[in-house]
């Protein structure tokens, strides 16, 4: 275009430069916020969306560490992630993406959906955030999740949803029962009204129905699809349930503490029910330090022979020994408007994939819960 | 039989059929039978003084069965009542019993015990 600004350069090169000014315009249209960085994570690049999403400009940004973009704890880990990278070629984030915790200008954090590519041999990482809180974005990653997180609090209300069937069953069962009493009491009289013993069976056997229905809704209350069990990055799976169970911590005085063993294997679990596992854990913790004076968390994954190690550590109220021996019984809490079902099902999760949750006193004040997840 | 031929019965029960078929089960035992969706519904709608017996569902929204019979009882309505209910726990048999409740009676229910009561709801057994 007669309008690029090409300058002195040589008339040769112009439709290079309106090739490269024709990819700048396709990617400021790019509805994903996009940021360019170089070796050293400095920042070379940031799309109109990424001004939109991060609240920063441009000039404000360039020649910046990306890791501004981050809140604790990966700002402090993400010059690590380059030089580990540099140094193994070991592909963690590169081509794969996944969900971390962006921060904004004004201080607030948000979920994102982060995909990495490489450009230049390795000169350039190009960066594609999407950003998960945004409605229509949310949906396909954050969707699978939340559902999980549903099916955890469908659990949680088991209990009550037992009192409620009881009662509910109760009802179809009194009528069928009625109908057909009252069906053998037309019959004994000496010229039986047909007519009204038909009537009678027809409503009972409707009842009877209207209990299998019952059931069927509860069962589906109860069964989620069933995922099958497969191969997964566990550091990637713990960073992303810590991503979604975190939003928000931040606010709350908690510092977070995420270590992650780089030569921790693949686990072979249903990620979602694992990663509903952490949350509850990550909540938990979160819960009992709310009015603690000191407030840390941290989260750690590492190898160990034969599986994987997962360590949630809080500095909380820690857990009276009265309650600790029955911890993981269904309706036992600490907490005053508890469920107490959380532990009790997380527990079960665990065993199911042939794995170990227990816990054990914080030398420094609060909880320590560990689990192991089995290895490919 | 220890009362009049023909016994009038009032139902109350918010669940359509549970009310229907306990119409059913007593119509075909020879009562006359009056169902009421709701406590509310049967202080507003009902004539007690034809009444000769009364069947409650405790569980119910708005007032419970409990909550219906004190009401009847603080208006001087002596008539024979039985509660019925899905959970008779300790508690709610205790309270039944200060309100004079004749007879509780679990879910499902017992048809021969039902209509033993309404037929002679003067027996206690």
């Amino acid at each position: 275009m007669a309008a690029m600004n090409v300058g002195d350069q040589p008339a040769e090169s112009e439709p290079i430069a309106n090739e490269s000014a024709l990819l700048l315009s396709i990617l400021e249209t790019v509805p994903d916020a996009m940021v360019v960085i170089d070796r050293r994570g400095t920042i070379q690049f940031f799309s109109k969306a990424a001004e939109r999403l991060f609240g920063y400009k441009q000039d404000e940004v360039r020649g910046q560490n990306v890791k501004m973009l981050m809140p604790p704890p990966y700002r402090e880990q993400h010059d690590g992630y380059l030089r580990r990278y540099q140094e193994t070629g070991e592909r963690r984030i590169i081509g794969i993406g996944r969900v971390v915790v962006g921060l904004r200008k004004d201080g607030s954090t948000f979920p994102m959906e982060l995909s990495v590519g490489e450009a230049t041999g390795g000169q350039l990482f190009t960066g594609f955030v999407r950003d998960l809180t945004e409605r229509q974005r949310t949906e396909r990653r954050l969707h699978e999740l939340q559902d999980g997180l549903q099916h955890v609090s469908r659990l949680r209300s088991m209990g009550q949803m037992a009192a409620a069937l009881a009662h509910e069953l109760n009802q179809p069962l009194t009528a069928s029962a009625n109908y057909v009493r009252a069906a053998i009491r037309l019959l004994d009289a000496q010229q039986p009204n047909l007519d009204r013993v038909r009537q009678a069976m027809q409503h009972a056997a409707d009842q009877t129905l209207r209990s299998g229905a019952i059931i069927r809704r509860l069962r589906s209350f109860v069964a989620r699809g069933e995922t099958p069990r497969q191969p997964e990055d566990a550091v990637k799976l713990v960073e992303e349930a810590c991503a979604l169970a975190l939003i928000g911590v931040k606010e709350r005085g908690i510092t977070v503490h995420i270590s992650q063993d780089p030569a921790v294997p693949q686990a072979v679990v249903d990620r979602v029910q694992i990663q509903q596992v952490l949350l509850n854990l990550i909540r938990n913790a979160v819960e009992a330090m709310e009015d603690g004076p000191v407030r840390e968390l941290s989260v750690r994954t590492s190898a160990q022979p034969g599986c994987v190690l997962v360590t949630v550590t809080d500095t909380g109220t820690g857990i009276p020994d009265e309650i600790a021996a029955q911890l993981f019984q269904p309706f036992v809490t600490t907490k005053p408007d508890g469920m107490g079902i959380g532990l009790s099902v997380c527990r079960t999760i665990i065993e199911a994939h042939a794995g170990r949750l227990w816990v054990e006193p914080n030398p420094s004040g609060g909880s320590i819960f560990r689990f192991t997840l089995p290895t490919a | 039989m220890c009362g009049e031929s023909h016994l009038s019965v009032a139902v109350v029960d918010d669940d359509d059929a549970v009310r229907d078929s306990l119409r059913f089960l007593l119509e075909a035992a020879g009562f006359s039978v009056a169902t009421f969706g709701s406590a509310a519904q049967f202080l507003n709608e009902a004539s007690f003084e034809n009444l000769s017996c009364l069947v409650v569902d405790q569980h119910m929204p708005g007032l419970t069965g409990l909550q219906l019979i004190n009401n009847l009882r603080s208006q001087g309505a002596k008539l024979p009542v039985a509660l019925i209910t899905g959970s008779p726990s300790a508690d709610l048999l205790r309270q039944a019993s200060e309100l004079g409740v004749a007879r509780v009676l679990e879910k499902p229910l017992n048809d021969e015990l039902l209509l033993h009561f309404l037929e002679c709801p003067c027996a206690r057994h």
